[in-house]
């Protein structure tokens, strides 16, 4: 029964760090489906926690790590804004709709981020989408830039105030989330490097 | 207490189900598929989540969990799949071009060589359509000038 204290110890420093980064993904699977299920039963509880190892073997993710850790008061900032901004962005399109339907006015426009991370880039187009008139189009990952289709854009004025609100999403996710998160790709690392700085 | 609970889900019924059919109008009345998005992106998203609200007042507390689930799954998926089906209608032609003020995104693929639409949009749809795999591959072009020109940067 003590053979597992005979193993080497690196082998078992390998396995540590291989199954690690997976157990945050398997723990919000147990939960989904406790939550599913609405029961703590040990049926429920053993049933979600193989389902979950099963999930997460047959299906492997690279790990996402977020790199820096979030500030608790920026997170909360963060969603107090998703929640006006669904009801504004909603009210917009609804006017939109009434008032000009097929006559309405749009735009594509392009904004560099600041931020650079997989992670990062991913929740500032996903909060630019939730927001009001912005769709994001096109993600330049590599440039850091997004390309969004601003849906009511009369004019020039029209067009900056939808770029700085994109900024202005990107700025609460920075203060929530940090600048930077660890898991870029190899390839852009550099790259960032150099022009992180840039205004 | 009965009737204030009532109220209040009545009027956030009500209240989805405007914006859940403002949402449908949207998609008939918005003239492309980008900003047909946006109709059912945003308005169908506040809709469903007046209507979750409103069914949470009535229910008991413990089914509260399934209903913060699917809200929060069409929050995470909504945004994501308007955005894989806008960019697949900018490179198809699911966007009425001549009813955009500005197209930084065309101006950019313009300015690397290879513009996404070559034709004026006053063509005619057949025409169109036969179009579309030749612009894919002018999308991959774009991907590969981008592609240089992102190493000469990186030589910089």
């Amino acid at each position: 029964m003590t053979r597992t204290d005979g193993l080497p110890n690196r082998r078992g420093h390998g396995r540590a760090r291989r199954v690690f980064p997976h157990l945050p993904m398997v723990a919000w699977l147990w939960l989904l489906w406790l939550l599913l299920w609405g029961s703590t039963s040990a049926l429920v509880l053993t049933g979600g926690l193989l389902v979950a190892v099963a999930v997460v073997l047959a299906f492997r993710l690279p790990a996402v790590r977020p790199g820096t850790v979030p500030r608790p008061l920026g997170v909360v900032r963060l969603l107090i804004h998703l929640l006006t901004d669904l009801v504004t962005s909603a009210l917009t399109v609804a006017w939109q709709v009434v008032r000009h339907g097929g006559r309405t006015t749009s735009a594509i426009i392009e904004v560099p981020l600041d931020v650079d991370g997989d992670l990062l880039i991913t929740a500032v187009a996903e909060l630019t989408n939730v927001g009001p008139g912005n769709l994001v189009t096109e993600i330049d990952r590599r440039r850091r830039r997004l390309y969004v289709h601003a849906l009511p854009a009369g004019g020039p004025q029209d067009i900056a105030r939808r770029r700085s609100e994109v900024k202005a999403v990107e700025r609460r996710v920075v203060q929530a989330l940090g600048r930077r998160s660890e898991d870029t790709g190899g390839d852009t690392g550099g790259e960032a490097d150099d022009r992180g700085r840039n205004p | 207490m009965t009737v204030v609970l009532d109220v209040i889900t009545a009027v956030l019924f009500l209240g989805g189900a405007s914006f859940c059919l403002l949402g449908a109008l949207g998609l008939l009345r918005f003239p492309d598929t980008m900003s047909r998005l946006h109709a059912a992106a945003k308005a169908q998203t506040l809709g469903l989540l007046l209507i979750l609200v409103g069914a949470a007042v009535q229910m008991s507390p413990n089914l509260a969990p399934v209903l913060l689930l699917v809200a929060l799954f069409q929050l995470l998926t909504a945004p994501i799949t308007s955005q894989i089906i806008g960019r697949t209608a900018y490179r198809t032609h699911g966007l009425e071009r001549h009813l955009l003020l500005r197209d930084e995104l065309a101006d950019r693929l313009e300015h690397e060589g290879s513009p996404v639409h070559r034709r004026t949009d006053h063509s005619d749809r057949r025409e169109r359509d036969d179009e579309d795999t030749e612009d894919t591959e002018d999308a991959e072009d774009a991907e590969d000038a981008e592609d240089a020109e992102d190493a000469e940067d990186a030589e910089r």
